[in-house]
């Protein structure tokens, strides 16, 4: 069974169609990577898939339970979901350890010591540890995305989320942040990611959906979709966006 | 009677005053939040509400308001003490300033952060509680330090419902003593005092508890 399946889900802001009939299945340890031009409704998949925004239409299936149907637990579906959002969205009036074990007590209901050893382990993991007690302002970016990854990870969620992760470090963060979803990927973490980076969509993921104008245009390995498509208006968006590094 | 010995009368209604301004301030804060939290209903009438209680409170003066409590209510039926009569006024009153403080810290908070407490399957009132709320009142602390001073200047007016603090005191021992300049310059000097240690306390609280990145100068 899928872990996610959505089934002609559409997405409408005032009457206008954001997404126009959404096809797609991520299953469990697999990693999709969500690429597409501006405004082609890559951050809208995302969140209408955790209903941060509720989807106009379709169906959306996780672990093969009807998530819009009415009535349906939302603060439980979103507990089995990490979302790390592009601007890191971290709490800045909380250090970057008690951005980790807020939803762990607060959520999890986990006691302040078996919080604070979990936020440890998993601070270690990402190397933010030494970064524990530092507020996110004294942060880098690179830094900030890391604590952000950290924080949604600690609450051992089925599935990982990414909006355009590395979308506002410069190329030097870039890397440091693409590097530790990297080693998520190795540890067969099970992740959507939203993209406009070629270079991170290379590394981390299993197949590249290419969405263009809210429908899915095309999936394919990533390789396959950026090199060799017969479609020309795909070999015309990757010939714009590939980083041969 | 020496300038020490009238000092010595009125500190010892400085007591009453800065009782008189942590009740007012309390006041003004649980109506100040109030008004803020109404404020982000979209329902038209509370929002009607809301402007015509700010116009009011912001537009009459202190005094009239205290009388009207004080003097006006019993006329209802509604006898309001003089400790309370204050508290009410210039909480209502202060409630009303605090009020657009706490709205324009609110708006200053990332609604992302907000938003990513949602997605991680807190509730709305964690979220509120545990990410708006605390950023909210670290933006509002000069704005409430202001609003403290003004409360603790506008509490002489209580000498006029009878409470016997500093400003009443001067006015019982002046017509004793007949020396109006002496008598005053003291009150003047002990207000001075009491301000000027509420604000070395607050700085002082405001670094123990700043924040890299979210003091209001930096939001």
């Amino acid at each position: 069974m899928p872990l996610i399946e959505c089934e002609n889900l559409v997405k409408q802001f005032d009457g206008k169609p954001v997404l126009r009939g959404i096809d797609l299945v991520l299953n469990e340890g697999q990693v999709k990577v969500i690429m597409g031009p501006s405004g082609c409704g890559k951050s809208t998949l995302l969140r209408c898939l955790n209903l941060l925004d509720p989807p106009t239409s379709g169906r959306i299936l996780f672990r093969g339970e009807d998530i819009t149907r009415p009535g349906v637990d939302v603060r439980r579906l979103r507990q089995s979901i990490g979302f790390v959002f592009q601007h890191f969205a971290l709490y800045r009036h909380l250090t970057v350890q008690e951005n980790v074990t807020l939803g762990l007590r607060k959520i999890r209901k986990m006691g302040s010591r078996m919080a604070r050893e979990k936020a440890v382990c998993e601070l270690e993991r990402v190397g933010m540890y030494e970064h524990r007690d530092k507020y996110p302002a004294q942060l880098s970016g690179g830094q900030k995305q890391r604590a952000a990854i950290v924080r949604a990870l600690a609450m051992d969620p089925a599935v990982l989320f990414l909006d355009e992760p590395t979308s506002s470090l410069d190329p030097e963060m870039s890397r440091e942040v693409v590097s530790v979803i990297n080693k998520l990927f190795l540890d067969n973490v099970t992740m959507f990611c939203v993209t406009h980076d070629a270079f991170l969509a290379k590394y981390i993921s299993d197949s590249v959906v290419f969405l263009d104008g809210g429908a899915v245009l095309a999936e394919d390995v990533a390789e396959r979709l950026f090199y060799d498509h017969p479609d020309p208006r795909i070999r015309q968006f990757f010939l714009g966006v590939i980083d041969m590094r | 009677m020496s300038f020490w010995d009238i000092l010595a009368v009125l500190a010892a209604g400085a007591g009453i005053t800065l009782l008189l301004s942590v009740a007012c301030m309390a006041a003004a804060l649980a109506v100040g939040l109030a008004v803020a939290l109404l404020s982000r209903s979209r329902w038209a009438p509370v929002q009607r509400l809301l402007v015509g209680f700010t116009f009011v409170f912001r537009g009459i003066p202190v005094l009239v308001l205290l009388f009207l409590v004080f003097f006006g209510l019993p006329g209802l039926g509604l006898r309001v003490p003089p400790f309370l009569s204050l508290v009410l006024t210039l909480g209502l009153v202060s409630g009303a300033y605090l009020a657009e403080i706490f709205r324009g810290a609110m708006n200053a908070v990332n609604r992302e952060e907000v938003l990513a407490a949602e997605a991680a399957g807190m509730t709305r009132a964690q979220g509120f509680t545990y990410i708006l709320l605390p950023q909210m009142f670290r933006f509002s602390i000069p704005g409430m330090i202001n609003e403290f001073t003004a409360i603790l200047k506008y509490t002489p007016f209580a000498y006029t419902v009878g409470i016997p603090e500093i400003m009443k005191r001067a006015m019982s021992l002046t017509p004793v003593i007949l020396r109006g300049l002496e008598v005053y310059l003291a009150v003047g000097i002990v207000y001075y005092l009491i301000y000027k240690a509420c604000v070395v306390i607050f700085s002082a609280l405001e670094k123990r508890f700043r924040i890299p990145g979210l003091s209001a100068q930096e939001r």
